[in-house]
C-alpha cells in the first residue's frame, strides 16, 4: 500500500498518463482495463495515502488480545485494492467489477464485530442498499454502452437522448446510494458499529467517495442530458441539509462526523452536478481537503473512544485538557472542515462559493442558497462538535486512560498535512487542477487562492462562518436528552427480516422433510420430463423377442414386478426386486451383452445387501397407508412405470449400423489399446465422462458419510455465536 | 438372516473368511481383463465392494476407511487426466505403452489402466461409506468369542448397546 502511494504521488508529480490492460475473457470482449492518469492519481493517493496511515492507526487500535486482527487486516487490504481498482478502471466493466467488490468488502468490515447483532444488522442494511445500487450500476452502463459505445471510460462521447437520460438517472442513483446521499444516506450512520479505523477509511475518506467518482468520470458523457443537474443537485442539496440537520441533533461523536460527512458529499455531488469549470475544480478541492480532515477526525474520536471508554458527548468532559495533542488534531481538522483560515478547507470552500458566483441565473439562485445554507450548517456543527466533544461536560474531568503513539501519530500527521496543504497552496492547486481537467477541460485556468481580498465570495464565507459559529454555540447549549433514530433505517431492516422471513416460509413448505414425499415429487417431474418423447417413438423398430429365452425372462421379470408390489414384509419386497435384476441380468445374457450383465449381477448383490442392512433400522411390514396417499403413490409408480417405457421406446434405434460398430472397435485397438470398446469407451474416448461420474459418486460417498454418522450435537459458544442465529437455533431444535 | 442371540453362524464366518482371497484374486483379474474381455475398473470396485458387504455382515470390521480411498480415488484419476498436459497433450489424453515381459509375454497396457484404478477406490469407497453409515459391522450381533475377533466385538458390544438404548 505504501508502495501504491508513492507511485500515486510520483504520477502526480510528472503529470503522466498510464495505461494498462488484459483480457479477462477474450470471447465476451471482457477486459481489465486500467488507467492512471491526473484524477485517478490524485484519488489513488489519497487511497493508499490515507491506507497507510489507516494501517498504523489501526495497530494503536485494536489491543493486543483482540481476535480476528489478521482477518481485520487482509479485509482491509482486498478493500483497499478493490478501491484502487474502481478509481483506476478504464472500462465501466473493470469499475463496476471493483465497485462491487468495495460494497462486499465494506459489508464485512463493518460486520467485523461479527457478534454484535446491531453490527450484523447494520452491515447487512449497508449491503442491501449499496449493492441494490450496485445494480443499479450495472443497468445505467448497460445503457450507457448503448448510448455511447466507448471502448473506454475516458473516450466517453458526449450524449443527449432517451437512453442518455435513463443511463444518467440510473448513475446518478447509484452515485447517492454509495456516497450515501438522502434518501440512501440511513446506512451509513449505522456502518460507525464498525471498528474506528474502518470508519475512518472507508466511511469518511474513501469508499463513501466513489459515487462522487463516478459523478465526475460519467459527467463528460451525461451532463448534458436534461436531468444530469437538477437530479444531482436534488440529490446533494437534501443530503447537505438532512445530513448536517442529523450532525446538529446526534450525542455520538462518531455519529456527528458521519452525518457530517453525508453532509459534505452533499455538496461535492452539488459541486459536480453543475459541472461547470469552476465548480469541478471546488468539488475536487473539497475532496481532497474533506479526505484529511475528516479521517484525522475519525481518529481522534476512534482514540477518544479507547482511552475513555465513551463517545458520548454527555460524558465527556474536560478532554481539551487532558488530550491535548488530540484536541489540536481535531481543532486544526476542523477549523478546515469549517473553512476558516489558514485550513486546507478555506481556499477549497473558497473556491465552491466563487464557483456558485460564477453560475448564471436561476442555477446561481439555487447553487447560493445550496452552498450558504449547507455550510452554515456545517460551521454549526464542527462548533457544537469541538464544544460538546472537547469543551463540554459537567465540571468532572473524564477519566482518560495512557497514551496509544500509534492512534496519535496517524492523526497529527494528517492534521499537520491541513496545515502544510495550506502553506504550499500551489503545490495542491498543481495536483487538483490536472485533475480537474480531466472532467473539465474550463478547469484549467482556475487555483486555490490562500488570501482572496475582501472579495464577495471573501465576504460570504466571512458570513457563513459568524452565523454558523453562533448558531453551533445555541445548539450546543440546549441539552438534548435522547438520541434520534435514523428515519428510515427501521424500514429498511424491517422490509429484510421480511422477505427472509417470506423465503424461510417458502423454504418450510418446500423442504417438507418427508422421504416420500420428495421422491415423489422428483420421478413424477422426470416422468412428465418424458412426455415430449412419446412422438420420438419408432414403432417400426420396436418388435418381439429375439428367441424364447428372452420371452421366458421377460415374463418373470414382469411376474416379480408385480409380486414385489403385493408382499407385505419389507424384507420380502427387497428380496423379490433382487429377483427382478437377476432376471434382468438373465434378459442381458440373452441377448448377448456379457459387460452388462456382469455389472448388474455386482450392483444387484450389492444392493439387495444394503437392503438388508438399512432395513435393519425398519419396521420389517410396510405402514398401512390412507387411501389417498395410497393411489397418489400407486398413480405415480405408473407413471415413472410408463416414462421407463416411453424413455427406452423413444430411444430404441433399430439395429447399430455394422460401420459404426466396425469404426468403434478399430478405434478402441487404435487409439485406446483393448478390445473391450465398452471399457475402452469409458476410461479413454470419453473418459472426461467418466472423470465427472466418479467425482460424483465420491461426492455422493461423502453425503453419505455426512448424512448417516450421528451428528455431533451442535454447539454454539456465547462468544462465537452464528451469523444465522435463527437457522442454528432451528437446528439445535430439531437435533433435539 | 442373523440369529440375534448367538450372531452370524461360525461356519458363515469361517467360509466368508475362506472367500475373501478368492474374490479378491477375481477382482483383479476382472480388473485387468477389462481391457479386452469383460470386466474392469467399476466391476472390480463393486467386486471389492461386495466383499467387504459380506464381510461386515457378518461382523468383520471393515479394514479401511471411506475418505481415504475416495480421496486417493479422486486423486489419481484427477491426475492422470491432468498428467498429459504437462507434456502439451490433450487433458486426459491416453499413452499407450507394449512391452516383452519376461514370463508374461507381450503385455500391453495405458494410462487409462492407472485411470481405472481411481475408478475402482471409488467405487469400493462409496460401499464402505455406505456400509460405515449404517454401521454394518455393529447390526450383526456378537459372535460366541473367538479370540483373534475379541477386540472387535468388545467395541461391538457396547456399540451396539448405545445404538440400542438411544433409539
Amino acid at each position: 500500500m505504501a508502495v501504491s502511494a508513492t507511485l500515486a504521488a510520483v504520477a502526480l508529480a510528472d503529470q503522466s498518463t498510464t495505461r494498462t490492460e488484459f483480457t479477462w475473457v477474450g470471447p465476451l470482449d471482457l477486459t481489465i482495463a486500467l488507467r492512471l492518469d491526473a484524477f485517478s492519481s490524485l484519488i489513488a493517493l489519497l487511497v493508499s495515502g490515507i491506507g497507510v496511515l489507516v494501517c498504523v492507526y489501526a495497530a494503536g487500535y485494536f489491543s493486543a488480545s483482540a481476535q480476528g486482527v489478521g482477518r481485520f487486516a487482509a479485509t482491509l487490504l482486498g478493500f483497499s485494492t478493490a478501491m484502487l481498482g474502481l478509481v483506476l478502471a478504464d472500462t465501466v466493466w473493470t469499475m463496476f467489477l471493483f465497485w462491487e467488490l468495495t460494497s462486499v468488502t465494506s459489508f464485512l468490515l463493518v460486520g467485523h464485530q461479527r457478534t454484535d447483532a446491531a453490527a450484523r444488522t447494520a452491515a447487512r442494511r449497508a449491503l442491501v442498499i449499496t449493492a441494490g445500487g450496485g445494480l443499479v450500476l450495472l443497468a445505467g452502463f448497460v445503457v450507457l454502452n448503448d448510448a455511447s459505445p466507448g471502448r473506454y471510460i475516458s473516450d466517453l462521447e458526449p450524449v443527449t437522448g432517451t437512453g442518455a437520460t435513463v443511463a444518467a438517472v440510473l448513475i446518478l442513483i447509484a452515485a447517492a446510494t454509495k456516497s450515501a446521499q438522502v434518501p440512501f444516506h440511513i446506512w451509513l450512520p449505522g456502518a460507525m458499529k464498525a471498528p474506528t479505523p474502518v470508519s475512518a477509511y472507508l466511511h469518511s475518506a474513501t469508499m463513501v467517495k466513489a459515487g462522487v467518482v463516478l459523478v465526475a468520470v460519467a459527467s463528460p458523457a451525461l451532463a448534458q442530458t436534461s436531468v444530469w443537474t437538477p437530479l444531482g443537485v436534488t440529490f446533494g442539496t437534501a443530503s447537505m441539509v438532512w445530513g448536517a440537520i442529523g450532525a446538529l441533533r446526534h450525542l455520538d461523536a462518531k455519529l456527528i462526523l458521519a452525518w457530517g460527512t453525508v453532509s459534505q458529499l452533499g455538496l461535492m455531488i452539488v459541486l459536480l452536478s453543475f459541472g461547470s469549470g469552476k465548480a469541478v475544480f471546488a468539488a475536487l478541492s473539497i475532496l481532497f481537503a474533506h479526505a484529511i480532515f475528516k479521517a484525522a477526525l475519525f481518529m481522534i474520536v476512534g482514540e477518544i473512544d479507547v482511552r475513555t471508554g465513551t463517545r458520548d458527548i454527555r460524558e465527556l468532559s474536560g478532554l481539551w485538557r487532558s488530550m491535548p495533542l488530540a484536541y489540536g488534531v481535531a481543532l486544526v481538522s476542523s477549523l478546515s472542515m469549517a473553512g476558516v483560515p489558514p485550513m486546507l478547507g478555506f481556499p477549497a470552500k473558497e473556491a465552491a462559493v466563487e464557483a456558485a458566483l460564477g453560475l448564471s441565473g436561476g442555477e446561481r439562485t439555487v447553487a447560493l442558497i445550496a452552498i450558504i445554507g449547507g455550510s452554515v450548517l456545517t460551521v454549526a456543527y464542527t462548533a457544537r462538535f469541538i464544544l460538546t466533544v472537547f469543551h463540554g461536560g459537567n465540571g468532572t474531568p473524564t477519566v482518560v486512560g495512557p497514551r496509544r503513539p500509534l492512534m496519535a501519530a496517524p492523526a497529527a500527521f494528517l492534521g499537520a498535512c491541513t496545515l502544510i496543504g495550506f502553506a504550499f497552496l500551489g503545490n495542491v492547486t498543481d495536483w487538483v487542477r490536472p485533475a480537474a481537467v480531466t472532467v473539465n477541460k474550463k478547469a484549467e485556468v482556475y487555483s486555490l487562492i490562500r488570501w482572496p481580498g475582501l472579495t464577495d465570495a471573501f465576504m460570504i464565507s466571512a458570513g457563513i462562518v459568524a452565523a454558523g459559529a453562533v448558531l453551533g454555540w445555541v445548539i450546543s447549549r440546549r441539552a438534548a436528552d435522547t438520541a434520534p433514530r435514523t428515519i428510515g433505517a427501521d424500514t429498511v431492516d424491517t422490509s429484510i427480516d421480511g422477505s427472509i422471513t417470506i423465503a424461510r416460509n417458502i423454504t418450510a413448505r418446500v423442504q417438507h422433510g418427508s422421504l416420500p414425499g420428495y421422491v415423489l415429487t422428483m420421478v413424477a417431474v422426470a416422468a412428465l420430463a418424458t412426455i415430449p418423447f412419446i412422438g420420438a417413438i419408432d414403432f417400426d423398430v420396436i418388435t418381439g423377442a429375439d428367441n424364447a429365452a428372452q420371452m421366458v425372462l421377460a415374463v418373470f421379470v414382469a411376474a416379480s414386478a408385480v409380486a414385489a408390489t403385493q408382499v407385505r414384509t419389507r424384507l420380502g419386497a427387497a428380496l423379490v426386486l433382487g429377483a427382478v435384476g437377476f432376471a434382468i441380468a438373465g434378459l442381458f445374457v440373452a441377448s448377448g451383452a456379457p459387460d452388462l450383465v456382469l455389472t448388474q449381477l455386482l450392483v444387484e448383490t450389492v444392493i439387495v445387501v444394503g437392503f438388508v442392512l438399512g432395513l435393519g433400522r425398519l419396521t420389517t411390514t410396510f405402514p398401512r397407508h390412507g387411501t389417498t396417499w395410497q393411489t397418489t403413490r400407486i398413480g405415480v409408480s405408473l407413471m415413472a412405470a410408463g416414462a421407463v417405457a416411453v424413455g427406452l421406446a423413444g430411444s430404441a434405434r433399430g439395429p447399430v449400423p455394422a460401420s459404426t460398430v466396425d469404426r468403434l472397435s478399430a478405434e478402441a485397438v487404435s487409439e485406446g489399446g483393448g478390445k473391450n470398446v465398452v471399457n475402452v469407451i469409458l476410461t479413454d474416448v470419453r473418459a472426461l465422462d467418466t472423470l465427472g461420474e466418479i467425482v460424483v459418486l465420491a461426492v455422493v460417498a461423502v453425503g453419505v458419510l455426512a448424512l448417516l454418522r450421528r451428528r455431533p450435537e451442535v454447539v454454539l459458544s456465547p462468544d462465537e455465536p452464528s451469523l444465522l442465529p435463527q437457522a442454528a437455533n432451528e437446528l439445535t431444535e430439531a437435533d433435539r | 438372516m442373523i440369529d440375534q442371540t448367538t450372531g452370524p453362524s461360525p461356519i458363515v464366518r469361517l467360509s466368508i473368511r475362506a472367500a475373501t482371497p478368492l474374490a479378491l484374486v477375481i477382482a483383479v483379474f476382472v480388473f485387468f481383463a477389462g481391457h479386452n474381455r469383460p470386466g474392469g475398473g467399476f466391476a472390480a470396485g463393486l467386486l471389492i465392494g461386495a466383499v467387504l458387504v459380506l464381510r461386515s455382515v457378518a461382523g468383520f470390521p471393515l479394514p479401511f476407511r471411506a475418505i481415504p480411498l475416495l480421496a486417493t480415488g479422486t486423486i489419481v484419476a484427477a491426475a492422470v487426466a491432468v498428467a498429459p498436459m504437462l507434456w502439451g497433450d490433450v487433458f486426459l489424453d491416453q499413452i499407450v505403452i507394449e512391452q516383452k515381459l519376461p514370463l508374461l509375454g507381450k503385455v500391453k497396457s495405458g494410462s487409462a489402466l492407472i485411470f481405472d484404478v481411481g475408478v475402482t477406490l471409488i467405487v469400493s469407497g462409496l460401499i464402505v461409506a455406505v456400509l460405515d453409515g449404517f454401521r454394518a459391522d455393529h447390526l450383526a450381533t456378537p459372535p460366541p468369542a473367538v479370540s483373534n475377533d475379541k477386540a472387535t466385538t468388545d467395541k461391538a458390544t457396547t456399540d451396539t448397546a448405545t445404538t440400542e438404548s438411544s433409539s
